[in-house]
C-alpha cells in the first residue's frame, strides 16, 4: 500500500466513516476550510483515524484525531507515515 | 404531570414508522380497518431463533429521508425515530422552528432498549478483528438515549430534552413529561418512542421473558383476552408527536389534534400480573383525577392487552375497579393485536390511534381477536362508529410499569359537567 494519503482517499474515508459526501476537488480547493464545515465530526474524523490505523498496519499520533482543516490533517498523516516508510 | 399548569399540551403534529404503515394516513387506515400484518420475522440471522412472529417494519428507506451523516451513526430504532419526529414536524409546520427560537423546542423520548442492530455489528467486530476495528460511534449508537440526542442535533433543537427510561409504559410517561416541560414554560417538544428489537442480539436478550409468544403461526401468536392467549409479539417502530402549549398553537393556527388531559403511573413489579390489577386501577384514577374526568366520560379505552391469561385478566378487571360499571360498557379496543407490541414504541402508537378515532368517529377494531373471554366490551372485526371526546390509553411493561393517559378531542367544547370536576384554576 503507498504509504501517501491523497486528498482523494480522505474523501473516501469522509464519506465511509462518516457519510459525508465532498467531492476530492472542492476538498483540494478548500483544504483550509475546518472539518466542520464539511459536516464531519470529530467522531468522524476519529473513525478516519481508525480506518488509516487498521489499512497501514500502524498508530498514527493522537493530535491527527484533533487536526482542525483537512491540509492540516494530511500535513501530519503522511509526514508519520514516510516517516516510517 | 404534577398540578395541573394553566398552559394546557396540545398535539399538534404526528409522525408514524410502523408496521402497517409508515406515514401516518396508512397506518390509521390499516388501524381502522383491522389490517393484520404480524408475519415470520425475516431478519437477517434470526431465522434459528425460537421466536418465529414479529411486526416487522417493511418497505421502509430510511435514505430517502434521512441524511446519510446521521444514518451511519445511528441504529436503525433511531431511524425510526428520526423519520417519524421529521414528519411530525412537518406536520405541525414547525420543520423550522430552531430557526426563529431553537431554546423554544425540546425533545424527549421512551426506549425500552437501544440500538441493539449497530451495538452487535460493532461487538463482533471487537471479537472478530479487534479494539481498533470498532467504529467510534459504537459509543452514541447503542444507547437508549441516542434517538433524543439525533431528533435535537438533527432538528437544532436546544431546549429542555429528556428520555424516559420506565419500561414499556415509558411510551406514555414520556408525553406526560413533555406535557410537563410544556407546563413549564417550554413552547414546543417533540415526543415519542420507536425501538427496533429485531436482530438477533436483541432477540436472544428478549427470549428470557415468559410473556414472549414463540408461537410459529402468526395467526395464533398473539390474542389478548381470548382463551388462546399465549404471550405477546415483538414489533419494530412507534411514533412521534409534536405537542405544545395550546394557546401558542391556536395562535398560529394550527390544528389542535387532541389534547393531553391526564396522566399517571404506578409500579408493582416484573411479571406480577396479578398485582398489576390495582397498580392499573391505581394509574386510571390517577389519570382522570387530573384531567378532570368522570369515568363515564371515557367514551375509548386502548387497552394494553398483554396476551397473558394473568395479565388480560388484570386489565379487565382494573378497567371495573376504576370506572365502576361502565368499565364493562365502555368499548375497548387493542389495535396492537395487528402489529404486535414495539415496546415503548406501543403506546405512543395507540396515542396516534386514539387521536384519530376521536377526529374520524369510529374505534377501530382489535385484530384477529374474536371469542373474548374476559367482561369487556372488546370491539372486534370492524370498526364501529361512535361519538369520541376522551380517550383512555393504557400501558404496561414487563418490568412492571404501569400508566395511563387521558385525551381529549375538543375541550373547547366540554360539558358543564366537566367544569364542575375539574381541578383547573
Amino acid at each position: 500500500m503507498s504509504s501517501e494519503v491523497t486528498l482523494e482517499e480522505l474523501a473516501a474515508l469522509m464519506k465511509k466513516a462518516a457519510g459525508v459526501t465532498v467531492d476530492p476537488q472542492d476538498l483540494a480547493a478548500r483544504a483550509d476550510t475546518p472539518f466542520a464545515e464539511f459536516g464531519l465530526d470529530s467522531l468522524g474524523l476519529l473513525g478516519i483515524v481508525g480506518e488509516l490505523e487498521n489499512g497501514h498496519g500502524r498508530a498514527l499520533p493522537t493530535d491527527a484525531e484533533r487536526c482542525r482543516t483537512p491540509r492540516d490533517f494530511l500535513d501530519l498523516v503522511n509526514s508519520t507515515l514516510t516517516a516510517g516508510a | 404531570m404534577s398540578a395541573r399548569a394553566t398552559r394546557r399540551t396540545a398535539i399538534t403534529g404526528i409522525g408514524v414508522v410502523a408496521p402497517n404503515g409508515t406515514d401516518t394516513g396508512t397506518y390509521w387506515k390499516s388501524v381502522k380497518e383491522g389490517l393484520f400484518v404480524l408475519d415470520r420475522i425475516t431478519r437477517e440471522g434470526c431465522g434459528h431463533l425460537p421466536l418465529r412472529v414479529a411486526g416487522e417494519v417493511r418497505g421502509f428507506d430510511p435514505s430517502a429521508l434521512i441524511e446519510e451523516t446521521f444514518l451511519v451513526q445511528t441504529d436503525r430504532f433511531s431511524h425510526y425515530a428520526m423519520a417519524a419526529a421529521g414528519a411530525a414536524l412537518k406536520e405541525a409546520g414547525l420543520s423550522d422552528a430552531a430557526a426563529d427560537s431553537p431554546y423554544s423546542v425540546g425533545v424527549v423520548t421512551a426506549a425500552g432498549s437501544g440500538g441493539g442492530e449497530f451495538g452487535q455489528r460493532e461487538l463482533q467486530r471487537l471479537w472478530g478483528q479487534g479494539s481498533r476495528f470498532v467504529g467510534p460511534y459504537q459509543s452514541i449508537a447503542w444507547f437508549y438515549a441516542a434517538s433524543t440526542g439525533q431528533i435535537s442535533i438533527r432538528g437544532g433543537f436546544k431546549g429542555p430534552c429528556g428520555v424516559v427510561a420506565s419500561d414499556e409504559a415509558g411510551g406514555l410517561d414520556a408525553v406526560a413529561h413533555a406535557a410537563r416541560t410544556v407546563g413549564r414554560g417550554t413552547d414546543v417538544v417533540v415526543v415519542g418512542a420507536a425501538e427496533a428489537p429485531l436482530a438477533p442480539y436483541s432477540m436472544v436478550c428478549q427470549l428470557g421473558y415468559p410473556e414472549l409468544s414463540t408461537a410459529e403461526d402468526p395467526a395464533r401468536a398473539y390474542r389478548p383476552f381470548t382463551p388462546a392467549a399465549c404471550g405477546f409479539v415483538p414489533a419494530e417502530g412507534g411514533a412521534v408527536l409534536v405537542v405544545e402549549d395550546e394557546d401558542r398553537a391556536r395562535g398560529r393556527d394550527a390544528a389542535v389534534r387532541a389534547v393531553v388531559a391526564g396522566h399517571a403511573a404506578t409500579f408493582t413489579g416484573a411479571s406480577r400480573w396479578d398485582r398489576s390489577r390495582e397498580g392499573l386501577a391505581h394509574a386510571i384514577r390517577g389519570a382522570l383525577d387530573e384531567a378532570g374526568c368522570a369515568p363515564e366520560e371515557i367514551d375509548v379505552v386502548f387497552a394494553d392487552a398483554m396476551g397473558v391469561p394473568e395479565a388480560d385478566r388484570a386489565e379487565a378487571l382494573a378497567l371495573a375497579d376504576a370506572l365502576g360499571p361502565h368499565g364493562t360498557r365502555v368499548p375497548v379496543t387493542a389495535p396492537k393485536t395487528g402489529i404486535g407490541r414495539s415496546y415503548c414504541g406501543a403506546p405512543v402508537l395507540d396515542v396516534v390511534a386514539a387521536v384519530m378515532a376521536m377526529e374520524h368517529g369510529q374505534v377501530p377494531p382489535t385484530p384477529n381477536v374474536f371469542d373474548v373471554c374476559h367482561d369487556i366490551d372488546l370491539v372486534t372485526s370492524t370498526a364501529r362508529p361512535a361519538e369520541l371526546r376522551t380517550a383512555l390509553v393504557l400501558s404496561r411493561g414487563l418490568m412492571g410499569s404501569n400508566a395511563a393517559l387521558v385525551l381529549r378531542r375538543d375541550p373547547g367544547t366540554a360539558a358543564p359537567h366537566d367544569k364542575e370536576n375539574t381541578h383547573e384554576q
